[in-house]
């Protein structure tokens, strides 16, 4: 049994369609890139997974219970957790605090203190900084933030919005390694939008190609850049 | 070695302390003048940081402007003129109340606790309706509410007395019994915002999406402010009426309104010491403008500031601080002992 299923999902905002009759399953473990075009529904889709863009129609089931309708809390609650585009982070509150929100829905108390120190061992800038307000952290830095708030709630299923949006090449790597890092040591399966097929080569896994609203392309990373799948996803070519 | 973390929490637990003694200090130089007047200002202050640091409970944490406090100050005061006023005197007064309120015959303590829970339960059951709407609509609905309030204060005039006032009230409020509430409420205030609901609340004020996507209900936590928002607005209204000894309902609207958040923005709404210093800083400064209307003499001649220019350098005060300080005068900071000092003494 997968443990993320999309069945026919469409996602409308108006008239305008963003996703239709998507269909896509993830396996736990796996880590899942989004690639496509902007305008392609990438971040309809993951916004719709995690509750936070009511669907059209279509549902959303993680290890077989269905999600749809839950609301974004209700779903963090039930272990599937957004980083949200842009580095959203509490930006009035200090490091530790917007870690310790993160926890704050956990009934299993006892783990909170070691999921901290994870999450500080992962980043250690953050231990750092943790005194500090969370606004004053750098890009990079707030992107890891942002991660480590995600870890906080202990999820079971990661959906990561663009982590390397305005951040430069060589933090967007640390980034990575980290995520891929965290990911390994709580099993976590990671479902990550990410522009750079190159980049997404690079770290390895699975890749979906999204155009208009449907996905295009279903492979590994690494054979995206030996085809031309990516070409067509962006100029429109026979799909 | 206790950890940074909790070295931390100790500094923040500082705050009320160190705000407590500042009150203290307060008190005892305002009696120390030997002035009446300078007396019953400190007394009035004193309820108004009451009020104040329950309206921020709600506000400084959510970030949502409340305008409908006051009304909970009316549900208070009320509440404990009910109970406490002489029987005969309601039966002449107020015929419309129940038999339960008419004959009841208080002692002051209990009647102010029933005005702030009263006071509660109301903030809960609109809460429940409100906080389900998001920013700028809920700060209108807390407008509507409150003029709700008033309309019904004043037209329902077997019970309330209507616009004609209720006079007799129990003036037992000394500066030292309205310090006692102003510390509770700075206590509890504190507690709760260092709680986990505390913290998701202003979790939501910063980021609406990002709290829920870390499993924040935010209804939840903000009926749970507001609740307990009321509750210290409702006392500060039973004491507001026990010290004046005369309440009306239109001492609970949009004067007091405007008093209450002026204060808080002067002060800096984004901390509890923001709200206490507020309160102190422009009851002091209502103080002197006071006087200063009344006029000085000199010599032969008086001067005098002409009446009503009390209110517009007040406002003028707030448009300045708006500008320049848009934090207000705490800018968000809280007074706390530092970390290092709170090491040494502590272990």
């Amino acid at each position: 049994m997968s443990k993320l299923g999309v069945f026919d999902l469409a996602v409308r905002y108006g008239k305008l369609t963003a996703i239709s009759d998507l269909s896509l399953s993830v396996a736990e473990g796996e880590r899942v890139f989004i690639s496509g075009p902007n305008g392609a529904g990438k971040s309809s889709l993951l916004s719709a997974i995690a509750g936070a863009v009511r669907a059209a129609h279509g549902r959303i089931e993680m290890d077989g219970e269905i999600l749809s309708g839950l609301g974004v809390e209700g779903i963090a609650r039930r272990g599937l957790s957004m980083v949200p585009e842009g580095r959203r982070i509490f930006a009035g509150l200090t490091v530790q605090e917007n870690l310790m929100v993160g926890a704050g829905m956990r009934r299993d108390r006892s783990a909170i203190g070691d999921d901290l120190e994870t999450v500080f061992a992962a980043f250690p800038i953050l231990r750092e900084r943790a005194r500090s307000s969370a606004g004053a952290l750098s890009g990079g830095q707030q992107q890891m933030l942002a991660i480590g708030r995600a870890i906080m709630t202990n999820p079971k299923v990661m959906l990561v919005d663009e982590p390397s949006l305005g951040l430069a090449p060589k933090v967007v790597d640390e980034v990575y390694d980290r995520l891929c890092q965290l990911q390994e040591l709580r099993g976590l399966t990671l479902v990550i939008v990410e522009q750079s097929s190159a980049r997404a080569a690079r770290v390895g896994g699975r890749m979906l190609l999204m155009r208009a609203g449907r996905i295009v392309g279903d492979g590994d990373a690494a054979d995206f850049a030996a085809r031309d799948l990516l070409t067509e996803a962006y100029f429109g070519g026979a799909a | 070695m206790p950890s940074q973390h909790q070295l931390r929490r100790r500094s923040a637990a500082t705050t009320p302390l160190l705000l407590g003694l500042l009150l203290l200090t307060f008190v005892l130089v305002a009696l120390g003048l030997g002035d009446r007047a300078i007396a019953r200002m400190a007394a009035e202050t004193l309820i108004r940081v009451t009020m104040v640091v329950g309206f921020w409970i709600f506000v400084g944490n959510s970030g949502v402007v409340s305008f409908g406090h006051a009304a909970f100050g009316c549900i208070g005061a009320y509440v404990s003129a009910w109970l406490t006023l002489n029987p005969a005197m309601k039966a002449a007064l107020l015929p419309g109340l129940p038999e339960g309120l008419a004959a009841a015959d208080w002692p002051v303590l209990p009647a102010a606790i029933a005005g702030g829970l009263a006071a509660a339960v109301i903030a809960l059951l609109t809460g429940a309706a409100i906080l389900r709407l998001s920013g700028i609509a809920a700060s209108i609905a807390t407008f509507a509410f409150l003029a709700m309030v008033n309309t019904i204060w004043a037209n329902w005039t077997p019970v309330t007395g209507g616009t004609s006032s209720v006079v007799g009230l129990d003036r037992y409020i000394t500066p030292w019994v309205a310090l006692g509430w102003a510390f509770a409420a700075i206590l509890v205030a504190a507690l709760h915002a260092h709680s986990a609901s505390g913290l998701a609340l202003r979790a939501t004020r910063e980021d609406e999406v990002a709290a829920a996507a870390s499993g924040i209900d935010r209804y939840r936590h903000r009926l749970l402010a507001y609740t307990l928002s009321g509750f210290f607005c409702g006392i500060g209204g039973a004491l507001m009426g026990h010290f004046i000894g005369v309440i009306n309902p239109d001492g609970f609207y949009l004067g007091l309104t405007f008093l209450m958040l002026a204060m808080l923005v002067i002060g800096g709404v984004g901390s509890l010491s923001g709200a206490v210093v507020g309160v102190l800083a422009l009851s002091i400064a209502v103080e002197g403008l006071v006087r200063l209307e009344k006029g000085i003499a000199v010599g032969a001649t008086t001067f005098a500031l002409p009446p009503g220019s009390q209110e517009i350098i007040l406002a003028v005060a707030m448009i300045l601080i708006l500008i320049f300080r848009p934090a207000g005068l705490m800018a968000g900071r809280e007074v706390m002992l530092p970390a290092r000092w709170v090491a040494r003494r502590g272990t």
